[in-house]
């Protein structure tokens, strides 16, 4: 376990990400993103000539449009970066012939694993929470529960792990970078936008069949589909009355949990049998 | 040291390795020759657990690849064909990252360090960037780098690829140094001229076979002793042909205008014979060498004009 910790791969993988040009550079792109959200958000909630409420608005319905208008936000972006951090940290060490040396020291391939996916997840932890003080902004409008932000902040923590699993999978199976972050892409748009159009299509049936008139959200195996969608677990943080009420969130963190192991595992596999692609 | 019996491995596109077989003693520095696709790579790729074979059986330090090939990686160091260098890091933090890579734990992991900055030269720059070196400094740290451990046995695929003249001869240097220090090492070029001044012996590989084998240095150490002799003479240009076709063991290898570059069964006492039957005959010899086979002579006969 401590071999876990001491893992001279963090520190390689740390130094090396920190010392990229991007390293100061996205956390300032990022915040500012969101703090043009937020403020955009803001000023559509109170301006009526934006849409906003014409009769008095009150604080918690401030806090909770901050909230959910940043968590939210903060996935997109976070999801859009999660392929770049992971989708290419193996795959530039066989770009760059320095995974031999990897390869025939006495790192394991889950240490090489280990240390590639604490720097990925890490450097994105860092995104996220830097962006905490416009969290706690929501808190002290009111409106949110401090239970909602820790679920929040914990879903989101949960899918960007199992994101950067996937990616190193990715990374594993191509030689280059190009192809390895085409790919998780590509399985991050699976996620985020197959997975809800298939859950429209049952839903649309489901209502078909006049299911909706009782009131009555969809059952677990209508919205089974979304249990994979990055944003689901958040649903469940959108107020009563809504979808959230409706929803099954442990199922989507399980399910995350269970593709995180599954790509983890397939890496570690891939990693041990990558001097085959060098 | 390297114990290699039968080895086998094919790949899809069909080179590879067909029942090579390879024993390298402690106190030896052994050359790896073949042309393109041979098989070299293949088998150092093999010994040192980067791709395991189809079958056949090989031991480095007394550890067989296959079950142990943990223990097979802490007795070996291996430098790729090409091997990268981490750019972004500064020398010293590149060793460090090798040392605990390896498991090296204080004090020896600080003397390794040490001991690879002053072996590679880079003592009094060690916070200098890796990008900021040139091919053959880097190439100098990667030997240091491979050597951190102290392995027993030296896996080199073509060290000396991209290196100018003066960093191959440092590179020279360092590998009689290190087969001084008693290092096995296992080299693969294509720099004939430097194997044969360093290797203590030569293996010849083609088509993932063994073809043949020969001690350095000298023709003597040959299994078919014979030596090459360039004859140079005046006169008309058909003068040597007849005393050439009076010794049939006489092979040419090259003919231009008045020169031969002929082979001659035996040693020096046959050369001088020959040269002596020349100036008899009335052959006005203006030069002639004769200094035996040498590697390059010794490749062409094993593989003609095999290229891939």
């Amino acid at each position: 376990m401590s071999r876990l910790v001491t893992n001279p791969m963090i520190l390689k993988e740390l130094r090396q990400r920190l010392r990229e040009g991007r390293a100061w550079l996205l956390p300032t792109l990022y915040l500012l993103v969101l703090a043009g959200t937020v403020s955009f958000a803001y000023y559509a909630a109170t301006d009526p000539e934006m849409g906003g409420s014409r009769g008095e608005l009150q604080g918690a319905d401030i806090g909770e449009v901050i909230f959910l208008t940043v968590v939210f936000t903060q996935l997109v972006v976070l999801l859009l970066m999660a392929p770049v951090f992971s989708a290419g940290s193996l795959t530039i060490e066989k770009e760059q012939r320095t995974f031999a040396g990897l390869l025939t020291s006495l790192l394991t391939a889950p240490q090489i694993w280990w240390g590639k996916f604490v720097a990925a997840l890490l450097y994105l932890l860092l995104l996220l929470f830097s962006a905490l003080p416009l969290l706690t902004l929501a808190l002290a409008f009111g409106g949110v529960e401090p239970t909602e932000l820790l679920k929040a902040v914990g879903s989101t923590v949960l899918v960007l792990a199992s994101i950067c699993t996937v990616g190193l999978w990715c990374s594993s199976m191509f030689r280059r970078s190009v192809h390895s972050t085409a790919a998780a892409y590509g399985f991050v748009l699976v996620l985020s936008i197959v997975t809800a159009v298939v859950f429209g299509f049952l839903v649309a049936h489901w209502e078909s069949n006049n299911f909706a008139a009782r009131g009555e959200g969809p059952p677990a195996h209508i919205q089974a589909p979304l249990f994979l969608n990055p944003f689901y677990p958040l649903l469940a943080l959108v107020g009563s009355g809504g979808f959230g009420q409706f929803s099954y969130p442990v199922s989507s963190w399980l399910l995350f949990t269970a593709l995180g192991c599954l790509a983890a595992a397939f890496s570690m596999r891939r990693i041990q049998r990558s001097g085959e692609q060098l | 040291m390297i114990e290699v019996e039968s080895l086998r491995k094919l790949f899809r596109g069909g080179r590879g390795l067909d029942g090579f077989s390879l024993h390298l003693e402690s106190n030896e520095l052994v050359g790896l020759v073949g042309p393109n696709g041979a098989g070299k790579t293949t088998l150092i790729k093999i010994l040192s657990t980067l791709l395991p074979p189809n079958s056949g059986v090989a031991r480095v330090a007394g550890r067989d690849i296959r079950s142990d090939p943990r223990g097979v990686r802490a007795s070996v160091g291996y430098l790729p064909d090409v091997a990268g260098v981490y750019q972004d890091m500064r020398i010293r933090e590149f060793l460090e990252f090798f040392a605990d890579a390896f498991r090296l734990m204080e004090p020896n992991r600080s003397v390794a360090i040490e001991r690879a900055l002053t072996r590679s030269g880079l003592a009094d720059r060690p916070d200098d960037f890796v990008e900021h070196l040139s091919l053959g400094w880097k190439q100098r740290l990667l030997l240091a780098k491979t050597l951190l451990h102290d392995p027993k046995v030296l896996l080199l695929d073509e060290p000396a690829t991209g290196l100018d003249p003066l960093a191959r001869i440092t590179l020279r240097e360092q590998l009689k140094r290190l087969h001084s220090e008693g290092v096995a090492i296992l080299i693969s070029s294509h720099i004939l001229s430097d194997l044969e001044d360093i290797c203590t012996r030569i293996v010849f590989i083609a088509d993932g076979k063994n073809v043949a084998e020969a001690a350095t240095g000298a023709a003597e150490g040959s299994t078919a002793p014979s030596i090459r002799c360039e004859v140079e003479f005046e006169g008309p240009a058909d003068a040597v042909d007849p005393h050439l076709k009076d010794a049939p063991d006489v092979r040419v290898l090259e003919k231009r205008d008045r020169l031969f570059i002929i082979e001659l069964p035996g040693g020096r006492a046959e050369a001088s014979a020959f040269l002596q039957k020349l100036l008899a005959a009335g052959v006005l010899i203006t030069h002639f060498d004769a200094r035996g086979l040498n590697l390059e002579d010794r490749y062409r006969r094993a593989f003609g004009g095999q290229t891939r």
